[in-house]
């Protein structure tokens, strides 16, 4: 385990050294991606802003969610979002190449690249937590502040698990894209919300199906004391950190297993 | 024991058959039927240490299907597969430090940078000692005369450095197992000699085995020594080159030049004429026939000859009529 | 041909309509919740306010650029060379260019339409008046989203990387074309902050007119912007152009 985690940062360094080559391009892309953000932010104060509350959060109880989701969603993609091009990586023949090589191949595929893309998420993300959590009502300990880390890599991971999971799709289906496309549609537009507002058959589906609550949604609630609102179980959003280890890992061992049905590019 | 054992392998490839039309994509979806290809279909052979062989079939022959279950990319339908005593795909990690390969369509360095940088992760990523490292990218270096683009970024070498950097990088950890696929494929003639001759000095070191794919026949004429055909997923033949032309063409052609008279004008009886272009004539001599002084004095005897010259069979049209046939002569 | 390879990306556009469909629910799940049992907020029903983001979010779907015009493509492949040997029809095929795909996309909008009145509600136009006026507008709107569109492409001839400036010029007017929040609900000085950009009455305007928010002279004022802007656009574009050839010739192609 030690040994692939060299693995991970010898190529995740060759990456950025890579990328570094084109310098420009990183400041206008993390614009780009501040803008991105920013809108979704935008909307949600206008919201609050004229009507008071969504869902009965208030303002910096939802900057709290919505700065959250955004971290937590920088924290995934920074490593992990090459996942997103294993079409690509199979059809250009470079996944050929990992299962031939003595590091594991998810490895060499989450590091093909460094998307600077990536780099605007997750500075993004701990802008807004930042000011949102210190307008935020609660109180930071030791142990939220453990919690409210703990939560942001517990989303990272159910984020990883849910993309992971639809990605091997590609090793038996021509095309992964479209469905993690719809995943992460999913993921971005749910996620920064707070459930209460969603009629409760989308709560549910969104909580079992496809886990985004987990992401931040679960967690938070348990940081703000919100935990009766949630319909099934109040230690959910504490146990949130947790399922997304688990989830991360199961969908590791899938991952895995489909790797078997490989069958090269354009097969 | 041999290094390389194949036995009754198979491949099978399943494929939904798309629907045309209308919702085609998604009458795909709900009512699934597959069309099932078997690009190897049972194919054996055994290679032993030190063996250069070369490895050729038409494309769609299952050339690269056999290779990509050497080396652990593909898992077989059925059948027997096994590298230095470990089956490649259940022991994908531990087989990949053995071997090294080389996919002539696609270069395993990294695009962006400088072709040392791309060496040196590669002595990483396979745990080769920095000494280890030192001695090998020296040697290489050398041989294949890398030292003016060592710090170039892969991206602006030309094909033929950049062949000769993946080659440096398949040798880098020592393998005891190198696997070309299309190593020339082009190449300019210049480029072709030099990876030729690299891979000539591999075998002639005796450490390394060599299995080369390609469909270049100049490179199989001037390396291998055996030869597997395949085609279709099957094994067609599995030998010597010699042999190979001895057993399925035993003939020469003598190709004479008439002085005066057009080609159609020589009318020899048991002579087995297989082409006549204006005063050109050629004739098919079998190894064990009157031999080729007798056509020649023959000829000679009724016809005015400018010139003649014997012409040995060329391997490129043994193995075109092998595919046509798809069988090898007994 | 703009048809024929946006047809080409079919499973594209069918899993954007899904991300369409998708914000449609969400949006609506929002204003149905912060409605909360309210009927009117500053003098807009439910209803309207669904339809709104029904209508909206479809109609700003067709709009948006999907590829910020065929310019950048071409400058990066060096064919736009050819393309300035004729430069009065280059203008023109680009806008052509993005018709056709708007062409091949409308399908697809037709196809979602009825799904997002489903999942949010519709309402019918305030009046006749409005039904036509809208039909106005539309087209109005239209024009003047691809006209930007081609402008804010021609920054290809600057630098060969837009994809940051590209994404900053959509989502800064999806917020300001009120494609999330209808203006009517943005804080005062917000809302005057989009009048200043042309954004609103790519897609604002004419849903306005539609639910009957803005009616009788207010149409004519309304339609008067947008054929404003559409004159300023046509200008900027021509001027740009002017300054982008200028540029390539200076810079020998």
């Amino acid at each position: 385990m030690l040994r692939e985690f060299r693995m991970y940062a010898v190529l995740l360094r060759a990456a950025m050294r890579g990328q570094l080559q084109y310098r420009a391009n990183i400041a206008l892309v993390t614009i780009g991606g501040f803008a991105y953000q920013g809108v979704g932010l935008a909307f949600l104060w206008v919201i609050v802003s004229r009507f008071g509350a969504l869902g009965g959060w208030s303002l910096t109880d939802i900057a709290l969610l919505y700065g959250m989701r955004l971290t937590s969603h920088g924290v995934w993609a920074m490593p992990s979002a090459q996942v997103l091009l294993i079409d690509l990586a199979i059809r250009e023949g470079e996944f050929d190449r990992y299962l031939v090589r003595p590091v594991n191949p998810l490895i060499q595929l989450l590091t093909r690249m460094f998307p600077i893309q990536t780099i605007s998420d997750l500075l993004g993300g701990v802008i807004v937590l930042t000011a949102a959590a210190s307008a935020s009502d609660v109180r930071w300990a030791i142990g939220t502040v453990g919690f409210l880390i703990a939560g942001i890599i517990g989303g990272a991971l159910v984020e990883f698990a849910i993309y992971l999971a639809v990605s091997s799709l590609s090793f038996r289906v021509v095309q992964a894209r479209s469905p993690m496309l719809v995943a992460g549609t999913i993921m971005q537009t749910a996620g920064p919300y707070p459930q209460p507002i969603f009629p409760s058959a989308v709560r549910a589906v969104l909580t079992f199906v496809v886990p985004v609550a987990f992401i931040a949604y679960l967690p938070a609630s348990a940081l703000l004391r919100r935990s009766a609102e949630i319909p099934y179980a109040d230690w959910l959003g504490y146990a949130a950190p947790a399922a997304g280890l688990l989830l991360a890992l199961a969908a590791y061992r899938l991952w895995m297993r489909q790797l078997r049905h490989y069958a090269g590019p354009g097969n | 024991m041999p290094l390389i054992r194949v036995e009754g392998l198979v491949k099978e490839f399943r494929r939904t058959r798309r629907r045309e039309g209308r919702f085609g994509a998604l009458r795909t979806l709900l009512t699934r039927q597959y069309d099932v290809r078997r690009a190897v279909d049972g194919v054996s052979f055994g290679i032993d240490a030190g063996e250069l062989v070369g490895y050729l079939g038409p494309n769609g022959a299952g050339k690269s299907t056999t290779i990509k279950m050497l080396t652990g990319i593909l898992v077989p339908t059925s059948g027997v597969v096994e590298v230095d005593g470990h089956v490649p795909w259940r022991e994908r990690e531990r087989n990949a430090r053995n071997i090294g390969v080389v996919f002539g369509q696609r270069s395993q360095l990294w695009w962006d940078l400088p072709l040392i940088d791309s060496l040196q992760l590669i002595s990483r990523l396979y745990d080769v000692r920095g000494v280890e490292y030192a001695r090998a990218l020296r040697r290489f270096t050398e041989l294949l005369d890398l030292g003016e683009f060592l710090h170039t970024p892969v991206r602006q070498l030309s094909l033929g450095q950049r062949m000769r950097g993946d080659l440096a990088a398949a040798m880098l950890y020592a393998p005891r197992l190198l696997y070309l696929d299309e190593p020339t494929v082009g190449l300019d003639v210049v480029a072709k000699e030099r990876v030729r001759g690299f891979v000539e000095e591999l075998r002639a070191g005796g450490d390394t085995t060599v299995v080369l794919t390609t469909h270049d026949l100049d490179d199989v004429e001037r390396l291998c020594q055996r030869i597997v055909l395949i085609d279709h997923g099957k094994v067609l033949y599995d030998g010597g080159i010699g042999t190979l032309k001895a057993r399925y063409a035993p003939y020469r052609e003598l190709v004479v030049s008439l002085a005066d008279e057009p080609a159609s004008a020589v009318e020899i009886p048991g002579l087995d004429v297989v082409r006549r272009e204006d005063q050109f004539l050629a004739v098919r001599i079998s190894a064990e026939s009157t031999g080729v002084a007798d056509v020649v004095a023959t000829i000679l005897s009724r016809h005015r000859v400018a010139d003649f010259a014997i012409v040995e069979p060329e391997l490129e049209g043994v193995i075109r009529e092998i595919y046509a046939n798809r069988a090898v002569k007994p | 041909m703009q048809v024929r390879t946006a047809m080409s990306y079919r499973t594209d556009y069918l899993f954007s309509l899904i991300g369409l469909l998708v914000q449609v629910f969400l949006l609506t799940v929002v204003w149905r919740s912060v409605y909360h049992g309210r009927d009117t907020v500053s003098g807009i029903d439910l209803s309207a306010q669904l339809a709104y983001t029904t209508i909206g979010t479809v109609q700003y779907w067709l709009f948006s650029p999907w590829t910020f015009s065929i310019v950048p493509e071409r400058v990066r492949t060096g064919r736009i060379a050819v393309d300035l040997v004729r430069p009065l029809p280059f203008l023109g095929q680009i806008t052509a260019a993005q018709v056709g795909l708007t062409a091949g996309v409308a399908p697809f909008a037709v196809l979602a339409l009825p799904i997002a009145i489903l999942i949010g509600g519709a309402a019918a136009p305030g009046s006749v008046l409005a039904g036509f006026a809208y039909g106005l507008s539309f087209v109005l709107a239209y024009c003047l989203a691809t006209l930007f569109g081609a402008v804010v492409g021609m920054v290809a001839f600057w630098t060969t990387e837009v994809s940051g400036f590209f994404m900053l010029y959509r989502m800064v007017g999806q917020f300001l074309a009120g494609a999330l929040v209808p203006l009517w609900f943005m804080p005062g000085w917000l809302s005057a902050l989009a009048y200043v950009f042309p954004f609103q009455a790519m897609n604002y305007t004419p849903l306005a007119i539609y639910l009957g928010r803005d009616h009788g002279g207010r149409i004519v004022v309304d339609l008067g912007v947008q054929v404003g802007w559409l004159a300023l656009a046509a200008g900027l574009l021509l001027l740009v152009w002017s300054r982008a050839l200028r540029r390539v010739i200076s810079q020998g192609g």
